[in-house]
C-alpha cells in the first residue's frame, strides 16, 4: 500500500500566453521506508511537486492520495491538519521560529499535536543530528548547517508519515551533507517512513533508494536500486 | 500563551515599549476619571450625603435651589416618608487672615438632613455652624469667628462635617433662623417662613405634591442641572472615551506593525500544519499580557502618584470605576488585535515560505 500516492497531476501557473505547464500528467508512488531523490534542472517543476505532494498548493487537476486519503479537494483547514499529522517539510530557507530556542522549537508542536517524539527519542535525535549543545540557543546564534540541522529535527520530531526535503543540505559542507543524508536514511528504515528530498547534488542519490528525474514537468523514473 | 510569552521575554525591549505606551494611556484615563470623580464629588458630595429620592422646587426656579423659594406652609402639605426643608444662600466667609467661598444651608436639626458631626459638636444657638471639614485647608478652625461677604452677622464654626461640598464650596450647616438672618439681614423677622426647597425621601416621587407650582426633582437630576456639572463631567468623560479609542488604534498598530513582520514566519508554522486558530489565539494572548500589564503598572502610577498630590488638586479615585476602566482597556486593545489576526488567517503559507 503507498504511503502517497499521485494520478495524473497537472499544475498550471497563470493563464493565456504567460502560462507555465509546472507538472505535466505526473504519477508517482512512494512506500513506507523508501527514500526517494527527486533531481533535474532549475525550473523544471521539482519545487511544485513538493509541495503538492505536501499539501501545500493544489493540483490544477489529478488526484494525491495521503495514506489512502484523497487531499485533492481538500479546504485550507483541512489541509492544514493533514500536514501537521503527516507530513514534515525540510525547507531551503530555515523554517525555525526565531525566538524560541532549539528545544521550544519542538515543544511548540506539543502544543498542538499529540504523538510526537518522547523524551528518549528527542535526545537520541539531538545526538545524531550533534545539536544536544545546542538546545537551549535561539536560531540566531546558531550557523547555517546548525540551523539545517536544528530544522531537519523539527521536521522528524513530529513522527511524520512522510518526509519532504528541499535541498536540504544546500548549506552544509558535504561531509554535513553526507551525515545528513545517512541520518534521514536511518530515520527512514528505522521509523518506515517516506522520505523524498530534492537535491542539485549528484553524489547524494546514492543513499537513496529511488532517483527521479523531473524535466520540464515531466517526472520519470531515473534509476532504482 | 506559549508563542506569546516566549516571543516577549525574547524581545523585551519592543514589548516593553509597547507595554509603557499602554501604562500611559492607561494612567492617563485613570487620572482622568479620578479628576471627574474628584471635580463630581466636588459637586455633588453635600446632595449624596442627604440620601434623599429627591428635592421640591418651584416650578419656575428651572431646577435651580438658589432661585427656588417657597414657604414652610407649603413644605407642610407635602406627601413624602420623611421631609426636611432646606434654606441655601452662598457667601464668602473671612476670618482675619483666610477667606473662601461657601455655600450657607439652613435646615432644622430633626430633620434627616442634619449632618452627622465627626468633630466638635452640633449647632445649639443661633449662628452657630457645622463646616465641611474642607474648609480646614482654607486654614479655617473649630471656634472660628466667620464674617460674611453680605451682611453683618457672623458665624462661629462649632463643628466639622465630612463629605459636604456643594457646587465646589464647602458647607455651612446652622439652623433656619440663621440662614435667614444672613439672608434677609434686618428683615429676617419678616422672612422667617421662606426656604428655597425641601428634600424628600419616598418611594413615589410624583406623589410627593399636588401644588402646581412646585416641582419635585429626582436627586441625580437635581445633581445634573448644578451649574456647570454636567459640562465639566461630559468633557472629561469625552476625554476617556476617546482615550479607550486611541489606545485601541495604538495597540492595533503597533501589532499589524509586528504582524507584518513576522508574516513570513507565520507562514512557515502554517505550512507545518500549526492551525492559524492557535497562531491567532497567541496574538490575542499576547495582546492580553501586554495590556493587562500596562493597565496594572498604569493603575499602581496613578495611585502612588495620588498619594503625594496637593489636597487642592480634586481627584478622588473610585477603586471600582477604574477596575471597570482598566478592563475596558484591556478589552478595547484586544479588538485592537483583531487587524493583525485577520492578516493571519490570510498569509498563504506557500508564499510565506518562498516555495
Ligand atoms: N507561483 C508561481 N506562479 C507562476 N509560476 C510559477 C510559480 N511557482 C513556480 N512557477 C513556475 O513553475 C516552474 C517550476 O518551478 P519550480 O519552483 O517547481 O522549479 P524547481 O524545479 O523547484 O527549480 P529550482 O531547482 O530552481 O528550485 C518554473 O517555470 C516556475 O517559474
Ligand atoms: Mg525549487
Amino acid at each position: 500500500m503507498a504511503v502517497l500516492e499521485m494520478n495524473q497531476i497537472n499544475k498550471t501557473f497563470g493563464s493565456g500566453h504567460k502560462k507555465v505547464d509546472a507538472l505535466k500528467k505526473t504519477d508517482f508512488q512512494a512506500e513506507r521506508g523508501e527514500l526517494i531523490a527527486v533531481i533535474g534542472p532549475s525550473g523544471s517543476g521539482k519545487s511544485t511537486f513538493l509541495t503538492i505532494a505536501g499539501g501545500l498548493l493544489s493540483p490544477t487537476s489529478g488526484d494525491i492520495f495521503i495514506n489512502e486519503k484523497n487531499i485533492a479537494s481538500l479546504n485550507e483547514k483541512e489541509l492544514s491538519k493533514v500536514r501537521l499529522k503527516e507530513i514534515g517539510f525540510i525547507l531551503q530557507a530555515s523554517n525555525l521560529i526565531p525566538f524560541l530556542t532549539v528545544d521550544k522549537q519542538m515543544k511548540l508542536l506539543d502544543k498542538v499535536k499529540k504523538d510526537n517524539m518522547n523524551k528518549q527519542e528527542l535526545e537520541q535525535l539531538y545526538e545524531d543530528l550533534g545539536i544536544t549543545d545546542l538546545r537551549n540557543k535561539y536560531p540566531s546564534d546558531l550557523s547555517g548547517g546548525e540551523r539545517q540541522r536544528v530544522a531537519i529535527a523539527k521536521a522528524l520530531y513530529s513522527n511524520p508519515s512522510i518526509i519532504l526535503a528541499d535541498e536540504p543540505t544546500a548549506s552544509l559542507d558535504s561531509d554535513r551533507a553526507y551525515e545528513v543524508m545517512q541520518l534521514l536514511r536511518n530515520e527512514t528504515k528505522n521509523k518506515k517512513t517516506t522520505t523524498i528530498v530534492v537535491t542539485h547534488d549528484i553524489r547524494l542519490i546514492e543513499y537513496c533508494d529511488k532517483v527521479y528525474k523531473m524535466v520540464d514537468g515531466v517526472l520519470k523514473l531515473h534509476e532504482q536500486s | 500563551m506559549f508563542l506569546a510569552w516566549n516571543e516577549i521575554q525574547k524581545n523585551k525591549l519592543r514589548f516593553t515599549l509597547i507595554i509603557g505606551v499602554l501604562m500611559l494611556v492607561a494612567y492617563l484615563v485613570f487620572f482622568l476619571s479620578g479628576l471627574a470623580n474628584g471635580l463630581a464629588s466636588l459637586n455633588r458630595e453635600a446632595v449624596d450625603k442627604w440620601d434623599a429620592s429627591a428635592i421640591v422646587l418651584t416650578e419656575e426656579s428651572d431646577k435651580s435651589l438658589v432661585a427656588s423659594t417657597m414657604t414652610i406652609d407649603e413644605a407642610e402639605a407635602m406627601e413624602a416618608d420623611k421631609t426636611a426643608v432646606l434654606g441655601q444662600i452662598n457667601a464668602i466667609a473671612r476670618t482675619d487672615d483666610q477667606k473662601a467661598n461657601v455655600s450657607i444651608f439652613g435646615i432644622r436639626e430633626d430633620e434627616f438632613i442634619m449632618p452627622e458631626v465627626s468633630e466638635g459638636e452640633a449647632f445649639s444657638a443661633g449662628n452657630e455652624v457645622i463646616a465641611s471639614d474642607t474648609i480646614k485647608e482654607d486654614g479655617f478652625a473649630l471656634g472660628d469667628e466667620l464674617e460674611l461677604s453680605s451682611t453683618d452677622e457672623k458665624l462661629t464654626i462649632v463643628g466639622f462635617t465630612e463629605d459636604a461640598r456643594f457646587n465646589a464650596a464647602p458647607v455651612l450647616y446652622g439652623d433656619l433662623g440663621t440662614f435667614q438672618r444672613v439672608k434677609f439681614g434686618e428683615a429676617a423677622e419678616a422672612n422667617e417662613d421662606q426656604i428655597n426647597g425641601v428634600v424628600v425621601r419616598t418611594d413615589d416621587i410624583s406623589a410627593v405634591t399636588d401644588n402646581s407650582e412646585l416641582e419635585a426633582i429626582e436627586s441625580e437630576t437635581f445633581i445634573e442641572n448644578l451649574p456647570g456639572y454636567t459640562a465639566q463631567s461630559l468633557t472629561l468623560n469625552f476625554m476617556i472615551y476617546f482615550l479607550f479609542a486611541i489606545s485601541s488604534v495604538i495597540v492595533a498598530i503597533f501589532l499589524y506593525v509586528l504582524t507584518v513582520q513576522k508574516i513570513s514566519m507565520f507562514g512557515v508554522m502554517k505550512a507545518q500544519g500549526i492551525p492559524s486558530g492557535y497562531l491567532a489565539r497567541s496574538v490575542v494572548a499576547q495582546t492580553f499580557i501586554l495590556a493587562a500589564i500596562g493597565v496594572a503598572i498604569g493603575l499602581i502610577l496613578t495611585l502612588v502618584t495620588g498619594a503625594f498630590l496637593p489636597a487642592a488638586v480634586p481627584v478622588a479615585f473610585a477603586i471600582p470605576t477604574m477596575l471597570i476602566y482598566g478592563v475596558i482597556l484591556v478589552a478595547v486593545a484586544i479588538i485592537g488585535a483583531v487587524f493583525s489576526v485577520l492578516t493571519i488567517v490570510k498569509i498563504d503559507p506557500l508564499k510565506a515560505i518562498g516555495g
